[in-house]
């Protein structure tokens, strides 16, 4: 009985403890503009499978000027730090990381691909190394948003589209 | 009987639902389709990219279509050449009968029937429509088949962590790879050379002509139908993108 | 003939603790090395962009080789109806489970992206030799399970010999699939042979026998019931001829390759170069003279003649014979490697920005020698812990 007793604390300390953590949630940067190429909450819940769709059409199909680039996340997500370091997206506290070490899901992407903007090519407007504040900046998309209202009305289409993916493979 | 009547609407249900399912991918595969179609062509097999190297320009000192790929994929030196990736490699070569001496880029030669593409187990070593050979680092399990495979030696494995990499070129340790042949600015079809070529024409030597080997009207096809152009190890019967004249 | 009773093997003794404790030392060193190696990266080792595939390619392919040729003594057994390799039967296809374990277990850890298996069993191109291997070694493991179950099972006697002879087939595919990894490469002048598959073959019956006969009389010491004479002298005969006929493929693709005049760069390495030292020492004198001249020996002496001598030059014939083994694949994986490939015949190569010119120079790095015994060792382990937990050796009665 003691025993039961005893799981029982344990789980209930376990479940206050998660609150507790829960109520904090991750501080996640904001991003260049208005808005991401779709609802946040879209965004939220799909971008890992709207990034492997968009990454398949990349590199097989080299469909290069679609919305879902992981080079545009990039672009508009990373930070420049007060001294004109721009942060890489996966650094700690940092737009990628933060929200991914809060859901205990590791990224893979960054052992390969650049998590800064390239220095050469910075087209997004302004000159971002002078350490202007990038949070609610009103630099404009380097692309155009798609047609989204259909994807983002429909997550249902979503869910198909990485069930594709899938079962291409 | 009561059970019965309930597993057949239980089925009944599944089948509905089963149904559903079919439609909703069935629509789903059609928007998907109309997404991409919305925005540009990509690889087609309508061409067939490729380059024709004239050894006869190429000189023997000259490197610059190395540093020109390098910068280009933000290829840095590791201090350590025989682990770093070679992407294009220089070879100077003697012909052991007349002594004459020739130089010449070697790199991926983008073949046809390509051994990389055969031996690679999970498929990530591919050929694209438009005849680039390339490796899908995102299913690359870096086991270097391929690079056993590869009679030019094109390929390497990546030995080392890797940072400050270029956007256009996604790079890390574990994986395998080789010349794109600039895929990123085929794709982006504003009409550029590759790195290498265009090097090699800013150091006034256009050694290296890139175009369309299926266009019989490209400048690299009417060069190819004028001049003796060879494949190296044509004995493979590998039909190489990248051909050689002057050797 | 009355039937077999089984035992597990339940040793003791400090000698015996000492050896697991040393194997599971090795296995532990062999998976911190292929964590250091992943984590590193292969730099560390001495692996390059000419020698892309080391020596834990050649522990993993030496290990896989010799797992199907474990399967020796129950193919005998239930194939061929030799009924002397009956009670080893169990013991043989437990063996070829555990080292194809451990082979593998090298060969994915020396991945770029070990992480990435999943990928590896999810995608296939199935015009890869390697893809053709996943279903191979998959098929293989579950066939000698299910071999295994049949053995164990009374109710299932009548069937011993469809599985074994499925079984046999199967490891005939696995052994040719492992020799076309390399047979299939156009690009590299010592390789593209197709004779390298019946090689394979015969080399893993050569390392299969050899593995099997060391354990078989590291069993017989521990149960204290010594191997019959007759088995021995079997063992010595099988050998032979594998051995022989190991001797008489090598020798073919030598030549063949002597004949080429295209395959003569990649010949002298072999024959007077830097791989020259381990294929005459390694392989022929090791691999091929020493144990066909002890076994010779075995045979040639009277059935009664002194059984330790008999026993002991079976030992040493086997043990030369794994060195051998592993030797051949050594000279065959790297070699194939460190020779330059000849890109422009009738040319020479003046310079070159990444080695064309010469061979290249390929030294182990002590993590991969670690790796290498660690699949060892965790095939051994395996092999033991499966021998404990099952009635797979054979009791003493049989004689």
């Amino acid at each position: 009985m003691n025993n039961y007793f005893r799981c029982f604390c344990a789980v209930l300390l376990l479940v206050f403890a998660g609150s507790l953590a829960a109520v904090d949630g991750p501080v996640i940067p904001h991003g260049k503009g208005d808005q991401c190429v779709a609802d946040t909450d879209f965004m939220r819940r799909n971008h890992m499978d709207l990034i492997v769709h968009q990454r398949d059409e990349t590199v097989i199909k080299g469909l290069r000027d679609e919305p879902f680039s992981l080079v545009e996340c990039v672009a508009c997500h990373a930070q420049t730090a007060s001294d004109g370091v721009v942060l890489r997206v996966d650094a700690e506290g940092q737009f990628c990381q933060s929200c991914h070490a809060y859901a205990a899901v590791s990224i893979d992407c960054f052992s390969c691909h650049a998590a800064v903007p390239d220095s050469t090519d910075r087209t997004l407007g302004g000159n971002p190394a002078v350490g202007a504040p990038m949070a609610h900046s009103t630099v404009p998309l380097a692309s155009q948003p798609p047609d989204l209202k259909l994807l983002a009305q429909l997550q249902f289409y979503v869910n198909a589209l990485a069930e594709n993916d899938h079962a291409k493979h | 009987m009561q059970s019965t009547s309930n597993s057949v609407s239980a089925r009944r249900r599944f089948l509905q639902k089963l149904g559903l399912l079919g439609a909703a991918s069935a629509l789903s595969s059609y928007t998907l389709i109309e997404v991409s179609a919305s925005t540009a062509q990509g690889a087609s097999a309508v061409n067939r990219w490729g380059l024709l190297i004239d050894t006869a320009k190429c000189s023997a000192g000259c490197d610059a279509c190395v540093t020109g790929c390098n910068e280009e994929h933000g290829i840095d030196a590791t201090g350590r050449d025989d682990t770093r990736a070679q992407w294009i490699r220089k070879i100077d070569l003697q012909d052991n009968l007349t002594g004459r001496e020739s130089s010449l880029p070697m790199m991926c030669q983008h073949c046809a029937s390509a051994p990389c593409v055969d031996v690679c187990p999970t498929g990530a070593s591919f050929k694209r429509d438009d005849g680039v050979v390339l490796v899908n680092k995102h299913t690359c399990i870096g086991c270097r088949y391929c690079v056993m495979a590869c009679p030019y030696k094109a390929r390497s494995f990546i030995h080392e962590t890797i940072s400050n990499q270029k956007s256009i070129a996604p790079r890390g340790k574990g994986t395998v790879e080789s010349c794109t042949l600039c895929v990123h600015r085929i794709d982006a079809n504003t009409g550029q050379q590759p790195a290498c070529a265009e090097a090699c024409s800013k150091d006034a030597h256009d050694a290296i002509l890139f175009g369309d080997l299926n266009n019989p009207d490209s400048e690299i096809s009417r060069s190819l139908k004028q001049h003796k152009a060879i494949e190296v190890r044509s004995d493979l019967g590998l039909n190489t993108g990248v051909r050689y004249t002057g050797l | 003939m009355t039937a077999l009773s089984h035992q597990c093997l339940k040793p003791r003794g400090a000698l015996y603790g000492l050896w697991i404790a040393a194997l599971v030392i090795a296995a532990v060193a062999g998976l911190y090395c292929a964590y250091t190696m992943e984590h590193a990266g292969h730099h560390i080792t001495g692996m390059t962009n000419r020698v892309v595939w080391g020596l834990p390619h050649v522990f993993a392919v030496s290990l896989i080789v010799a797992a199907s040729g474990a399967l020796n003594a129950a193919s005998m057994a239930s194939v061929f109806n030799v009924s002397i390799y009956k009670p080893y039967s169990r013991c043989s296809v437990a063996l070829a489970i555990s080292l194809l374990i451990g082979g593998v277990m090298v060969l994915v850890l020396d991945l770029g992206r070990p992480d990435r298996l999943i990928v590896a069993v999810t995608h296939f191109n199935f015009r890869s030799v390697f893809s053709w291997n996943v279903f191979l070694y998959t098929g293989f493991l579950l066939l000698c399970i299910v071999y295994l179950w049949f053995l164990c099972e009374r109710r299932y006697q009548h069937q011993i010999k469809r599985i074994g002879l499925a079984a046999l087939v199967w490891r005939i595919m696995l052994t040719t699939g492992t020799g076309c990894i390399f047979g299939f490469l156009v690009g590299r002048n010592s390789l593209d042979s197709a004779l390298l598959a019946p090689m394979f073959i015969v080399l893993s019956l050569v390392t299969g026998t050899a593995a099997l006969a060391l354990c078989l009389l590291a069993i017989a010491r521990s149960q204290q019931n010594p191997l019959p004479v007759a088995t021995v002298r079997s063992l010595s005969t099988l050998m032979i001829w594998f051995v022989a006929a190991l001797g008489y493929f090598a020798i073919v693709h030598h030549l063949t390759n002597l004949y080429v005049a295209e395959h003569a760069a990649s010949e002298r390495l072999v024959l007077g170069g830097s791989m020259a030292a381990l294929f005459w020492i390694g392989f022929v004198t090791v691999g091929l003279a020493g144990p066909l001249l002890l076994l010779m020996k075995n045979l040639i002496a009277d059935t009664d003649a002194d059984y330790k001598t008999q026993k002991r030059r079976l030992q040493f014939a086997s043990a030369a014979a794994l060195i051998g083994g592993a030797s051949l694949v050594y000279v065959i994986i790297i070699g194939s490697q460190v020779s330059a490939q000849r890109l422009f015949p009738g040319k020479t190569v003046l310079a070159s920005s990444f080695g064309d010119v010469g061979n290249a120079s390929y030294q182990p790095s002590l993590w991969e020698w670690g790796l290498g015994f660690g699949g060892v060792a965790v095939g051994l382990l395996i092999f033991q812990l499966l021998l404990r937990l099952f009635p797979f050796t054979a009791d003493r009665q049989h004689s």
